[in-house]
Formats: structure tokens, sequence, C-alpha cells
């Protein structure tokens, strides 16, 4: 077995494709990428050489990183611990219920289908201070917050509102993933519980939770990286909010670099990025260590 | 031991009718704001702003003859099903081949391809578009589907690999000593073994690479001008102005446009959960 | 079965489109391509004969901010009259492509496209830093020798001084197409009933809007959270209280944006803002555009340019709605200048077919296409043309008479600054003095700071 497993012409052949693909198209790029976080460029005219003017710059000079970095990491926090525990929730519920198991899961999906674009008008239409929730809130008599615009706090209320969308939206993929994984389980382990006197509550802790760890990982750390390089939903109904306070650094990054023509210093953004989603999912994997159960 | 039975088949009913309600209001938070959608879709767009949550006045179905023919919304669907559809299947056979030989097979490099991978799906798109289009220029794939094609692929190989790999990493040893021992070549290990096993997982991923692809906004404006070429994002954009958006007829393309991912990812999820039998309790 | 029939479905559709659309893209030059395609479907008359690629066809492309087929905006759909004329009147001679993106990911592409060095030959600009960047990397192309000499005749049927804010150096840049002045809308009736007078001076502004308060009339429907709205409002103000002065001492470094004039409008920034709407920190700018004409505000602060919106949305409100200029300030500066915003037309200076690229800015430029531009579009023509009255919507005649009273111009604050990040730096000060985040001499102090820093070095 474990020769096979080692055949060197194999592992060629399966990984080849992939490899000689993602080379030929991202590894440049994602030199260059590189290079330019050392440069000064305005994409009009040549790179010219700055060395590690624009990190130092970014770490003492600019305060919206500083704020972005903020935002950032209560992002990831935020979708890490909402969407694990959601998803997980609901794939549970999901795999234990008999009727109409398939309506409810395509329903839960669903906000994962659709556009941010589309999302974010949608939300920002919900959320505005004339219709949306403050019309039902009027209803009350209860005067609604201005959702989008409120800057008190560390974390502001627009930056709430955000994740929670972005909670709404991705947790059905969490959820998706989890009964994937549990549908590998195998039958007879939950059977052999059962006849052993086990509860479900107990069954779920001692089966279902150690054989998804595998999963957990994955999913905490799609999470991660995915929260640390959200765009789209804070871009379109935000676009960074009053006065660059609910930047995150996708958006910080496409402003230098899109708006302001400061591809370099935008570049330098998003290698810090690359960093910072390499050392999360480095504890991560760390964090959660894999055991080998039999299925 | 009767009492016993129908005490537990009590017991038994309220809890799922706990949970029967728990996921019935989860089911209003998610599809009423859709509904809302839907509503617009049909009104005008001064109503919008007057009446935003009531019902449409009049059904203005004119909004989705417009958004079809003025958004070339035909054109567009047929390539981005062509786009996504070549981009899944391509990258499902790249990935999981990949996934294999990093989640089973021995070698010391595997680790580190892993994190190769997966630095394209770290690195933000914003960063890499500029290298990639000029790149692309220069070999004149842009405004071609292949254009797309090529990167969405790309794009998508570091997600398929990793939630791959997990798929492999956890099938039982035993079932592929078996088949050594039964004289099978590694290649016929991958084939009829591994892939079958692993079909729930191939599934989910496939389900997560289309949906990506198709809702992809940024490369498929940049890279296509040609506007038989353009893909369904790009023609949502259609409806904002530089002063203004048309809200209605917005919606209504989203709407059209909704339709057959519904289609598509109904069928895939659905079989995503083939495993679990019906009836069956998994804690 | 189901499965396995669909998955067959799927690879025989798969190939045959991929046989049928993808034949021809993977290798061919991406100009050829473009020939075959036109931005209307009902012009593919000349799609045979410029498909042939090579030949006697000096091909062009232009690139634009909306898209041409479905747009609802009047003047882009000007554009893409012109644009069919332009390809009918030179079948066989020149054709042009349009390239569209939406605003937002427009400057995204461009810049890829020149980085790629595929500039489109023809393209569209924001005035300002914008435009500047283009003019000193190189890529746009200088006029000046053209418009003196070889096209001379049409460089003298431009209005006066329309190429002011395209000249660098004595060098002109780029071609303007229409422009659009930012003034003061308001209701007549909302006035009337609430016995306001239009005003002429910050004070009696001030008093009108008391007076449709009492009323219970919301005086000014603006946009406060949008950066760009916001920053009219100053920006108007800033010019009225120190006039030219202050935008080019700031930018040359002889004026402090703590001065006094600077604190002094941004004070009546925040005197203004409350006779906003209540909402007005979260109403976008569509919301804020639809209140005015719904009825529900009084005044609308905006660029001419929303005259198509208003009586395409609300037809009845053209015969209420009138037009005032933004008041002076009394011990201020001018009075009558005026803030415009032109769209420009910029040529690649990398394009090898110049004539074709003349003669399409030409017709951008010519009567029948600024007559719409007057009639139709609701903005106002770059030549001097005599256009219809009677078919142009009733805003624009009063448009015309104040701009006829003005004595210069200016561009919107934010594109007049040193650079986009300048503007966007303004726009945000602005707009957390509105929302009471800073105070007004913490939020021209940012700006301060911001010059400081990066601009006057």
């Amino acid at each position: 077995m474990d020769k096979i497993l080692r055949d060197k012409k194999a592992i060629c052949f399966f990984i080849a494709p992939g490899i000689i693909l993602f080379t030929l198209i991202l590894l440049i790029p994602i030199c260059q990428t590189f290079y330019y976080s050392f440069c000064d460029w305005d994409v009009l005219s040549s790179p010219e050489f700055v060395g590690f003017a624009n990190f130092k710059k970014l770490f003492t000079k600019d305060k919206t990183m500083m704020i972005a970095l903020k935002n950032s990491i209560f992002f990831m926090l935020f979708s890490a611990v909402s969407q694990q525990f959601f998803g997980l929730l609901l794939a549970v519920l999901l795999t234990n219920v008999k009727r109409g198991r398939n309506i409810f899961k395509n329903i839960y999906y669903l906000p994962c289908v659709l556009s941010s674009a589309a999302l974010g008008l949608l939300w920002s239409f919900m959320f505005n201070q004339k219709m949306g929730f403050n019309q039902i809130l009027d209803v009350f008599g209860i005067s609604g917050p201005m959702w989008l615009m409120d800057t008190k706090g560390f974390i502001i209320l627009p930056m709430w509102v955000i994740s929670f969308v972005a909670m709404w939206q991705y947790t059905g993929q969490t959820m998706m993933l989890y009964m994937a994984q549990i549908s590998g389980i195998s039958e007879s382990l939950y059977e052999a519980s059962y006849i052993d006197g086990a509860g479900k509550f107990q069954s779920f802790k001692c089966i279902t939770l150690p054989l998804i760890k595998p999963m957990v990982a994955t999913t905490l750390s799609l999470n991660a990286i995915g929260s640390l390089k959200f765009f789209d939903l804070v871009y379109n109904m935000t676009a960074g909010g009053p006065n660059h306070r609910t930047d995150v650094l996708a958006t910080h990054l496409y402003f230098e670099g899109f708006q302001y023509f400061k591809y370099g210093y935008a570049s330098a953004i998003g290698i810090v990025l690359l960093v910072l989603c390499l050392t999360v999912t480095i504890i991560i994997k760390k964090g959660i260590k894999i055991d080998d159960y039999e299925m | 031991m009767n009492e016993i039975a129908s005490v537990k088949k009590n017991k038994f009913k309220i809890s799922s009718i706990i949970i029967y309600t728990f996921l019935a209001i989860l089911v209003v938070f998610y599809v009423a704001p859709l509904l809302w959608m839907l509503f617009v879709s049909f009104k005008t767009n001064s109503e919008v702003f007057d009446s935003p949550f009531g019902l449409p006045k009049a059904l203005q179905l004119d909004n989705y003859k417009v958004a079809w023919t003025a958004g070339k919304l035909g054109v567009a669907t047929l390539n981005s099903v062509l786009v996504c559809i070549i981009t899944l299947v391509i990258s499902m056979i790249i990935g999981s081949m990949a996934a294999f030989a990093i989640g089973r097979m021995k070698w010391f490099l595997s680790e580190y391809t892993m994190v190769y991978f997966l630095m394209g799906m770290m690195i933000p798109i914003h960063c890499v578009l500029i290298p990639l289009f000029i790149k692309f220029s220069n070999y004149h794939l842009t405004n071609s589907l292949w254009g797309l094609i090529l990167p969405y692929i790309t794009f998508s190989l570091p997600l398929t690999i990793y939630i791959m790999a997990g798929f492999f990493k956890g099938m039982p040893q035993e079932l592929f000593e078996a088949a050594c021992i039964d004289g099978c070549s590694i290649y016929r290990i991958f084939f009829s073994i591994a892939l079958p096993l692993a079909k729930t997982g191939m599934f989910v991923t496939g389900l997560m690479t289309f949906v990506s692809n198709w809702n992809e906004l940024l490369l498929a404006m940049v890279f296509i001008s040609d506007t038989n070429k353009k893909t369904l994002p790009v023609t949502l954009t259609y409806f904002v102005s530089p002063y203004s958006t048309n809200y209605v007829q917005m919606f209504a393309a989203i709407i059209i446009a909704i339709l057959p991912t519904i289609v598509v990812y109904c069928l895939f999820s659905n079989q995503i959960v083939a495993g679990l039998t019906a009836g069956a309790v998994k804690g | 079965m189901k499965k396995k029939l669909l998955s067959v479905l799927l690879t025989t559709s798969m190939m045959v489109m991929l046989l049928s659309g993808c034949g021809s893209t993977a290798t061919t030059d991406s100009q050829a391509d473009a020939s075959t395609d036109t931005a209307a479907d009902s012009t593919t008359t000349d799609a045979a004969t410029a498909s042939t690629g090579t030949g006697d066809v000096q091909e062009i492309s232009w690139m634009f901010w909306d898209d041409l087929n479905a747009t609802e905006d009047l003047i882009s759909q000007g554009y893409a009259q012109v644009i069919d004329r332009f390809n009918t009147q030179y079948e066989g001679v020149y054709h042009c492509t349009p390239i569209t993106t939406n605003l937002e990911e427009y400057d995204t592409k461009l810049n890829a496209l020149i980085a790629a060095n595929d500039c489109p030959d023809v393209f569209i600009c924001n005035p300002g830093p914008n435009l500047t960047q283009y003019v000193e990397s190189g890529t746009a192309m200088d006029l000046t020798d053209l418009l003196n000499t070889k096209e001379a005749d049409w460089y003298g049927t431009f209005t006066d001084g329309i190429f002011e804010r395209m000249t660098y150096d004595g060098k002109i840049y780029a071609v303007p197409t229409n422009f659009a002045a930012a003034l003061v809308f308001y209701n007549t009736e909302m006035f009337a009933a609430a016995g306001a007078k239009v005003p002429t001076t910050y004070d009696e502004w001030i008093t009108a809007c008391k007076k449709l308060q009492d009323a219970g009339y919301t005086p000014i429907s603006c946009s406060a959270g949008t950066s760009w709205c916001l920053s009219m409002v100053a920006g108007y103000l800033c010019d009225r209280e120190g006039g030219p002065d202050n935008l080019i001492g700031a930018n040359a470094g002889t004026v402090d944006w703590t001065s006094p004039s600077f604190i002094a409008a941004g004070n009546k920034l925040v005197e203004l803002s409350k006779f906003f709407q209540p909402t007005a920190a979260g109403d976008s700018n569509d919301q804020a555009t639809a209140a005015f004409y719904n009825g529900e505000a009084a005044m609308l602060i905006q660029g001419s340019w929303v005259i198509g919106q208003i009586n395409g949305n609300n037809p009845d409100f053209e015969d209420k709605c009138g037009v005032f200029s933004f008041p002076g300030i009394e011990g201020g500066a001018d009075p009558n200048r005026m803030i415009v915003k032109t769209d420009n037309l910029v040529v690649s200076a990398t394009t090898e077919n110049l004539d074709a690229c003349v003669a399409l800015m030409k017709c951008f430029t010519d009567e029948t296409a600024q007559k719409y531009t007057a009639e139709v579009g609701g903005k106002i023509p770059v030549i001097n043309v005599a256009y219809d009255e009677a078919k142009a919507p009733k805003q624009l005649g009063y448009v015309m008479d104040i701009l006829a009273k003005s004595t210069g111009t200016l561009g919107f604050y934010n594109e007049s600054l040193a650079s986009v990040e300048a503007g966007d730096v303004f726009d945000n000060a602005m707009v957390d003095i509105y929302l009471g985040n800073t105070s007004v001499e913490d939020g021209f102090q940012s700006v301060q700071d911001f010059y400081t820093e990066n601009v006057w070095k």
C-alpha cells in the first residue's frame, strides 16, 4: 500500500495539471504584487522602487489602515463564531428533520447564490433611515437609529449591521459543508450508541462532534479567510462608511489602488492581507488537532 | 413498556414542534427580503420611494421585458452558463486529482503544495487584477470567454483542493488496502474508489464553485469589452446610470438572473443530502 | 437516471456552444473581434463592411461609463445616437466600437487597458485631478496644434472659456461635449404657499428656509451622506466666502485650510444643514431627488443634469419647478460664480487613427448632438448653437438665464483639488462636520493636515 502511495509518477500525474495551470496564470501576478508593494506605481507610468516606504507608511501614518484592521479582525471573529454556531446548529437540525429537509436546506442556502451587488442594494434599502426596518419600528413608536451612518462606539453600528447581513448570506454555506460531512458518518455508529443507551445529545457530543472535526478546521479557515478578504457587501452597503469608518482591508485596498491610483501602496495592503490570512490559517491548523478516526 | 414508548413518542413530538417552529421563523427571515425584491420588480421607480414596502399598484410586466431586451439578458445568460459549466467541469477534474495527491498520497512536499495553492485564495483579487490583465492582453486572451474561464478555474482551484483534500483524508484506509491487495493500480483506486466515495464532497465544492463564478463581477467587467460576450453580473450594472439607478428594472433583471441558479443549485444540493437516509437520526 | 440524462444534456449543449461560440475568440486579434459587434443592433449594415477588419476602414474604440442600450439617462441615449450617426455617416471609412462599463468600474478598466498598452482611442473623463493624471502620464494627446491649425473652424464654434479647465500650461488636452451647472431648484408652489421669496443672499435664504419650515414644509432635500452632494454645497459656500483665491491659494500652499473664510463657510454649512430633511444623513442621492420631485421638500441643490431625471419621473413637476443661483454671502466674494462640470473626451496619445478620432469628436459636438443635449437632455451645449427653446425643458431656460449673468466658473471642489484623494479627504471632512462627528475647526484641520503631509512639499 505504502509503495503505491509513494509512486512519484502517479503523484506527478495527479498534481501536474493543477500546478501547471496555477503557476502559469497566478504565480507571476502574485510575484508582481510582491514587487509592486515595494514600489510607487500609478499604473499609467512606470513603477518606482521605494523599498519599505509603503509598509512604513501603512503602519505608522495611515489612520484608515488601523480602522480597517480593527474592522476586519472584528468581522473575522464575528463571522467565525456566528457562522460556526448557526451553521452547525442548522446542519444538525436538518439532518434530524424528516419532512421538508430539502426545502429548508435550499432556502437557507439561497442567499449565497445571490450576487453581493444585488444584496447590498437590497439591504441598504432595508436599513435605510426612512424605509425598511425603521418603518416597522415606527409602527411601534420607536424611532430607529441611523443603521448605516451611526458613528458611535469602538465598533460602530454599521459594522454590526454588515456583519449580520454577511451572516445571513453565508451561514447556508457552512451549513451545507457540515451536512456533507455528517452524511458521511456511518449509520452503524449511531445505532450502536442507541443500543448502548445513549441519548440524542450524548451521541451528538461523542460521535458527531469528533467526526466532523476535520470539517470544523476547514470551515473555520474558509470563514476566516473569506471574512478577512471581504469586499462586496461592505462596498455595496456603505462604500467604506462615513469617512472610512467601516473600511475593511479589502475596501481600503480598493480605494487606494483604484481610486487614488496608488497601486504600489494597494499591493502593500494586499501583502499584509495575505500574511494575515496565512497566520490565521496556521493558528487554526495548530489549534484543531485532527485524529484519524474510523468513519 | 408501552408507557415508556408513548412517553418517548410525546417527547419526540414536542421537540420536533419546537424545531419546526424555529426553522419556519428562519425561513421568514430568509425569504422576506427576496420576496420584497420580487415586489419591487413589479413597481415603477417613483413607487419605490413612495411606498417601498407596499404591494405594487399595478404589475409592471414591462420591467421584465425591457430588462431582458435592453440588457441582452439572453446572450448574457448563455455566456454565464457556458463559462461557469466549463469552469466547473475542468476545475473539478483538476482539483480532485490534486486534492487526492495532497490528501492521500505520501510525499514530503504535500503540505507546501497545499499552502502554494492556498495563496491563490488568500491574495485579494484586486491586487492581481492588473498584472493578470496585462498578461492576458499580451496573449490576446482578453475579450474572449476563455480569457474568463482560465482565471476562474485558477481561482476556484484552491477552494476545491482544500475541501476535497479534507474529504479524501477522511476516507477509511481499509478500503484502499483492500483494493490494493486486489491488485488495483493507484489510478484505478482514484477513479473507481476514491472519487465515487467523495461524491458528496464533489457536489458541495461544485456548488460553491459554480455559485461564486456565476456572480463574479470584477474580472468579467474588466476583461470583456464585447457586448455579446458579457456575463450576467455585468448586465446587472447596466441599470445603474452615472447619476441615478433604475431600481425596478435592475431587480427584474436580478430575478431573471436568479432563476437558472436556483434550478442548478437545487439539483446539486439535493445530491448532497442523498446520502442521508430518510428518517435516520444522526445526533 | 435523471442525473445521467442531465449531465449528457449539459455536455452536449456545452460542446455545441463551444464549437459555435468560442471558435473565433482564442487567437484572433481582439480588434477584429470588436469590429464584428456594434453598440446598437439596428446599424448592423456596416458590420458587413467593417468585419473585413483590415483594409480601408479605420477602427477606433470609444470608452464610456454607461451602457448605451439599457440606459435611461437621456444624455447617454444621446451619445448612443451620436455613435450610430457616426458609423452610418462614415460607413466604409471609419468605424467606432463603444466599450462601456458602469461608473464604478470605469477607472479600473480604463487603467487596466492603459497599463496593457491597449488604451481606447477616445475616452470620456472627469475634469480636475482625474484628467491631470492622464495628462501628466502622457496618456492624453495634446490637441492644441490640431485645434489651432487644421481644425480652427471647429475650434471656433465652441463657446468662450469652455476649454479653460482642460488647458494645462497653455496646452489643450480634452474636448468637452456638454456641461452642467450646479444651482438650487425650488418648488414654486411651496414658496408661494409659505410666503417665502427667492433669496439672493445667504441671510435671505435662511429666512426663506425658516418660513418654509414654519409652514410645515421640509426646506431642503439633500443627500448629505453622499460625499459629493454635500461637497457641492460646501464648495459653493467656500467660494462665496473667499472667492477663487481660496482654491488657488489652498492648492499653492499660500492659504491655510483653517483660515477664517473656510471656517466661516463650514459654520454656514452646519447652519444650512439644520434645514435639511431629517433623514438627510441616510438618504441616497436618488432618494433625496425623489423627495424633491414627489413634493416632499421645497428645494434641491444639484447639478442641472437632474432636470432630465425630475421631468422624466414626474412630468407634472416641470411647471412648478424654478431655479435660482446659489446665493451670495454678504461681505463675501463674487456671488455670480457657478460650479460647472463638463463631460470631456480625451484622445489617446497612442492612437493610430487620429482622423477617425477627430471625426468622432466632431460628431459629438455638432449641431444635431448639441441641440439634443439642450432640448432633450437638459444639459448645456458647448457650442454656440440656437436650439429650440420651446422643446427644451423649462428649467434649462432658467439655467441659461442665470448662466448669462455669471462672471466665472469653478469646478466641483472635489474635482479641483490636488488629487483625487485630496478631493475625497475634503468631501469626507464635510460629511463629518455635517454629522457632528467633528467640529468645523477640526474638520478643516484634517484637510490641512493631509495637505501639509502630502501636497505642500
